[in-house]
């Protein structure tokens, strides 16, 4: 046991100091939009998107749904006139579906990070889909990110709940449990759709199966796109939940 | 490999399934094509060759194989809920897939033709075929002080959906009955919508913590049936990606299996090591788990300069894992909680046609990567890993005892890697009428890709089988009369995917 120790303090400490403003370089992020102008008539990046996520509008700008990119990075590969450029920013969430069309600012905004949750929030995680959401979720827990010392923890009932983290499309033998899970939930509460399928059904939309999201079934108050987001960018989201006061249900309220 | 259907008559099938298991041959996959045939694949390592029968069903019924061939009850029953077809005799036949919620009135992959048969026959009538029956019932165990224990389908931590139902004489199991199908997304059915250029992309969102084999799989038996040649460089980073993700995987399996028994210390450093691993993928791809890397045709970007980098990580990592599965493994009170723990017997693993980490703790020494062509392989110098006492300890000794493996194919691969092209241009279109398939070796082990095509070289079919699918079955029945806190242990050790088997 003590040569265990001397081993894990000879490690030293592997945690990342701060969240980072930018990933690192050589990792795919959204696609962004540069003042670059377009080849003429040029659909390649359209054509090219496997899930629709972008159209070049009838005033010829291109307009990026950060909800139902998949970050393949294939736009950027066939853009002929380098317009689409890789954006790393870890500040990729939005508080609205209408804001994840707009480009993720370069420094997140310091709220008044003021909210009936304080600085800590108890997690419920509900996972509907491939898990690869799930795996960076838990790397966030991981001794590099260790989001905990933010004071995020993932709890194991949704009665310790402050917040639900959806991940995955959420097909339809999922509907009911999940509806149940959020249910469960005291109030006030948030809901978090954690990675492209659950914000948008991403490759999964409009099938048989229903898994279309999130949306449809609870009102979402933070979008953490991604496919699947980066640890920082999932953490980074999370933390956003401290400028929310979470939603009391109608017949509670008066 | 491309494939010809050959003929089998019904009465012949299961026949034939027997003889072929005997004589040591494995059972790949049994499916349909479009509700009119089965599908059966067998699959002979020793000979590297794969025999594919097509068997005709008349009136949406054939008779089982279960009782002969007990590995086949899972694919009968999954055929049954995707296709309608019903195998007459079948001991225990659930629905797999579509739930209660489901209100479809014919399966989905079923042609147009079996759906209108489907509707003729009613609900009332108390038919099982018809497809908007879709209750379920678990096996019951009866007696005084014996009790059920629901679980899921959502679980405690981060993990994914799925139920499982314990019946319990007081902390003993006497049984478990899993049921999957939770996050079933109709991933089969949307890779044969999709144009196949973007198949990749939902192919690798089939399940996520194994991107790279099942990009790989659907790279592999697309290019059979563009009959291309894909360039060395590629292949050769293509079995890198894979090793790297075997590492990664494989670490935070053992880390998980340390943490469910309350050894962080050893959690903490496997999380640690991860991200080694991680940044391994990184580098090379632009991702952590490396989705979007390998197409059909190649890989999308390569860059020796990384090369040297990686091998040098390797290295690191194959330095730093020592003092920590010393620790693990010396460590008696841990050896303690492991050994003994979920045994599968290595008859049960032959009988139930177990794969990858499940078998080779249980004596069987199949490997994918020593006999089916994907990537670099076969033709790499490879010694499987083999345990033969079947429990916990011993998968997690497989675990390690990979892990070294890759770390050493790893290296080698980089060393060994030459400048050249990594991606071939690609013909319009796929070979019509044409079946093909890739077995790949993935973390968890056999994973089957099968591509139809009908006359207009569109995909008819696209059938995955994961390792998950043969090895589910091997949890339900290794936590038999052990003890109810042991069932995380035993589970962790298994480490199966629910989306993979779901779809």
């Amino acid at each position: 046991m003590l040569r265990l120790l001397k081993y894990l303090i000879n490690r030293g400490i592997v945690t990342n100091k701060a969240v980072p403003e930018l990933l690192d370089d050589n990792i795919t992020g959204f696609p962004k939009a540069t003042d670059v102008p377009c080849v003429s008539e040029c659909q390649a990046c359209t054509e090219s998107c496997p899930t629709g996520a972008i159209e070049i509008t009838r005033e010829k700008s291109i307009a990026i749904d950060r909800g139902a990119c998949i970050t393949c990075k294939e736009c950027i590969r066939v853009c002929p006139s380098g317009t689409l450029i890789n954006d790393t920013s870890v500040a990729s969430f939005a508080f609205t579906r209408e804001d994840l069309f707009r480009p993720a600012p370069a420094k997140a905004e310091t709220g008044p990070d003021r909210s009936i949750f304080s600085k800590s929030l108890a997690v419920r995680v509900v996972s509907t889909g491939c898990s690869a959401c799930d795996l960076e979720l838990a790397a966030a827990s991981n001794p590099i990110f260790d989001m905990e010392r933010f004071g995020i923890h993932v709890v194991a009932s949704p009665r310790f709940a402050d917040a639900l983290v959806v991940t995955g499309p959420v097909p339809k033998s999922m509907h009911e449990p999940l509806l149940s899970c959020y249910e469960a939930m005291s109030d006030p509460k948030l809901v978090i759709a954690l990675g492209t399928c659950a914000i948008s059904g991403g490759v999964h939309k409009n099938g048989y199966t229903e898994a279309n999201g999130v949306g449809p079934l609870l009102p979402v108050d933070i979008f953490i796109p991604g496919c699947p987001p980066h640890p920082w960018q999932i953490i980074k989201g999370i933390l956003a939940a401290r400028r929310l006061n979470g939603r009391i249900r109608k017949e509670d309220q008066g | 490999m491309k494939l010809n259907l050959k003929q089998l008559s019904s009465e012949e099938r299961t026949a034939r399934l027997k003889a072929a298991l005997d004589a040591g041959d494995r059972l790949g996959l049994i499916t349909s094509i479009d509700g009119d045939q089965l599908i059966m694949l067998l699959l002979s390592p020793g000979k590297r060759s794969i025999d594919c029968y097509e068997t005709p069903v008349a009136g949406g019924t054939y008779k089982s194989a279960t009782a002969m061939v007990p590995q086949a009850h899972w694919f009968e029953r999954t055929t049954w809920d995707m296709f309608g077809l019903v195998p007459e005799g079948h001991p225990r036949l659930k629905r797999t897939h579509l739930h209660e919620p489901y209100t479809l009135t014919s399966p989905p992959l079923s042609h147009e033709r079996r759906k209108a048969i489907e509707k003729t026959i009613q609900p009332e009538s108390g038919d099982r075929r018809h497809a908007g029956d879709r209750s379920y019932h678990f096996l019951g165990v009866e007696g005084q002080g014996v009790y059920e224990i629901p679980v899921g389908p959502i679980h405690a931590g981060i993990i994914e959906p799925g139920h499982f139902r314990f019946s319990c004489y007081g902390e003993i199991i006497l049984n478990l009955e899993i049921r999957l199908g939770y996050v079933h997304r109709g991933i089969e059915k949307r890779l044969s919508e999709v144009p196949w250029q973007r198949g990749r992309f939902v192919a690798e969102a089939a399940a996520s913590d194994m991107p790279v084999a099942n990009s790989l799989a659907h790279a592999t038996a697309v290019e059979y049936l563009l009959q291309i040649e894909v360039p060395r460089l590629a292949l050769y980073l293509r079995s890198i990606a894979l090793e790297i993700e075997r590492i990664a995987m494989h670490l935070s399996d053992l880390g998980g299996l340390a943490g469910d028994i309350g050894f962080l210390a050893i959690a903490s450093s496997m999380g640690r090591l991860r991200g080694v691993a991680l940044r391994m993928g990184e580098l090379l791809s632009g991702n952590r788990l490396m989705r979007g890397f390998i197409c059909p045709g190649g890989v999308v970007s390569a860059s020796m300069r990384v090369a040297e980098e990686i091998a040098q990580l390797a290295r690191q990592l194959k330095q730093e894992l020592k003092p920590v599965v010393a620790f693990y493994m010396d460590n008696q009170v841990a050896v303690d909680r492991m050994e003994g723990v979920g045994v599968v017997r290595s008859s049960l693993a032959r009988e139930f046609g177990l794969v990858g980490v499940a078998a080779r703790a249980s004596g069987d020494r199949y490997d994918c990567r020593n006999y089916w062509n994907h990537g670099a392989y076969p033709n790499v110098d490879l010694e499987p890993a083999n345990e033969t006492s079947g429990d916990v300890f011993a998968r997690a000794k497989v675990r390690i005892s990979e892990i070294e493996t890759s770390l050493k194919l790893l290296i080698n691969f980089l060393d060994d890697l030459k400048e050249g092209s990594f991606l071939v241009s690609l013909p319009d279109r796929l070979e019509a009428n044409s079946s093909s398939v890739a077995i790949v070796e993935s973390h968890r082990g056999e994973l089957i890709h099968f591509i139809h095509t009908d006359a207009r070289g569109e995909i008819q079919r696209y059938c995955i089988k994961d390792a998950s699918v043969n090895n589910w079955t091997a949890l339900a029945i290794a936590v038999r009369n052990n003890v109810v806190a042991d069932f995380p242990l035993c589970n962790k050790s298994f480490s199966l995917s629910y989306s993979g088997h779901d779809l």
